[in-house]
């Protein structure tokens, strides 16, 4: 056996197990679905989109809604011009919820909802895994049916609902709107 | 030379929780305090209480949640005697009431809140019902809950904007009634 020989094997194997995947290479994902999210966007954002909770910039998990973050400069919490939930803010929510894991939310997708818990999205505010702000979802609470049945593919919007206030009583003064959820 | 080790020990700990950058910085950037105005109850209206009064070792008293209320959002000064009322997660209410420079606070063992506060009202009866209808002005309810922060102004900021509804107030500089 020549002395280099397992030398060049070596420097093969290191090789080898550095490459990465291709430049054009892409992962095919499957996510929940968009049309019904609006109703989760707004259940999300009440309990778990707070100004001090994932109402900020400085969260992976980024909510915009009418109540807490704004997505566009101009706007604020609550207050015209946009008072409600914009298509815009719930684009948003939709890309930072499925953009958390998308290859464990493609299989749990793929298989109907089933065993969500793999998902740090519903681990977290179940009390699975630690969690700032605590456990802000019971399993079989409205927020999680409304979650559960959205990875399912069934959405139950009525549970999604009945997290937050469906609309928002208008005060005294009449300035705002009842807001229906979504775009 | 047991108590010796013990001392090295305890000035060891008390260093290490002093050295914070991230809460350093925090602290530096609220400033100094107002020309007369001493430290206490009556100091450093607006700014967010529990970035000091957190409870640590070495700090000035923690407080669970503290806050200012003001009258109208272009007011310099807070809005004295008004009742905050806190209903949280697990169904308890606390109310406590602004003092003279419109800061309210509450200590731990007044009262440490389940988060999250699902209801919070300035003004009103002290108790934990919402606002009355036509009570704009006088009352005014957060429809969003609290989560976890326990300093009111830390998004309650100063001015309104994209992240921050502005400052705790029962009206509008226009008299209407805020969100």
């Amino acid at each position: 056996m020549k002395p280099g020989l397992p030398l060049l094997a070596l420097v093969a194997a290191v090789t080898a197990g550095c490459s990465t995947p291709a430049a054009d290479a892409r992962v095919t994902e499957s996510v929940p679905d968009r049309a019904s999210f609006p109703d989760v966007a707004q259940a999300l954002e009440h309990r778990c989109g707070m100004l001090d909770c994932h109402g900020t910039i400085y969260r992976n998990m980024r909510l915009y809604g009418n109540e807490s973050l704004r997505l566009l400069p101009t706007d604020r919490p609550l207050s015209p011009p946009h008072p409600c939930t914009t298509s815009g803010e719930v684009d948003e929510d939709f890309n930072s919820v499925v953009g958390l894991e998308p290859e464990l939310m493609s299989a749990v997708v793929a298989d109907h909802g089933a065993n969500p818990e793999r998902l740090t999205f519903v681990r977290k505010p179940l009390g699975l895994e630690s969690h700032k702000g605590g456990v802000v979802m019971q399993a079989g609470d409205d927020l999680d049916v409304c979650i559960r049945t959205w990875l399912g593919g069934q959405t139950q919007t009525a549970a999604c609902q009945r997290v937050g206030p469906p609309t928002f009583p208008p005060p005294p003064s009449g300035q705002m709107p009842a807001c229906q959820p979504g775009p | 030379m047991k108590h010796l080790r013990s001392f090295l020990a305890f000035c060891a700990v008390v260093a290490l929780a002093a050295c914070d950058p991230v809460h350093s910085d925090e602290v530096s950037a609220l400033g100094g305090e107002a020309d007369g105005v001493p430290r206490g109850p009556l100091h450093r209206p607006g700014q967010p209480c529990t970035v000091c009064h957190d409870g640590a070792l070495g700090d000035p008293p923690g407080f669970t949640i503290a806050g200012t209320v003001y009258q109208r959002p272009s007011d310099t000064t807070g809005l004295v005697n008004v009742t905050v009322n806190m209903l949280d997660k697990a169904g308890s209410c606390f109310s406590t009431t602004t003092n003279a420079a419109g800061n309210f606070y509450v200590t731990s063992r007044q009262w440490t809140p389940t988060y999250p506060i699902v209801r919070t009202t300035a003004g009103g009866s002290g108790t934990c019902a919402p606002c009355a209808a036509g009570a704009g002005g006088r009352c005014v309810q957060m429809f969003s809950e609290i989560g976890w922060s326990g300093s009111c102004s830390s998004c309650h900021t100063q001015t309104s904007g994209p992240s921050s509804p502005g400052r705790v107030t029962l009206a509008l500089d226009d008299g209407g009634t805020p969100p």
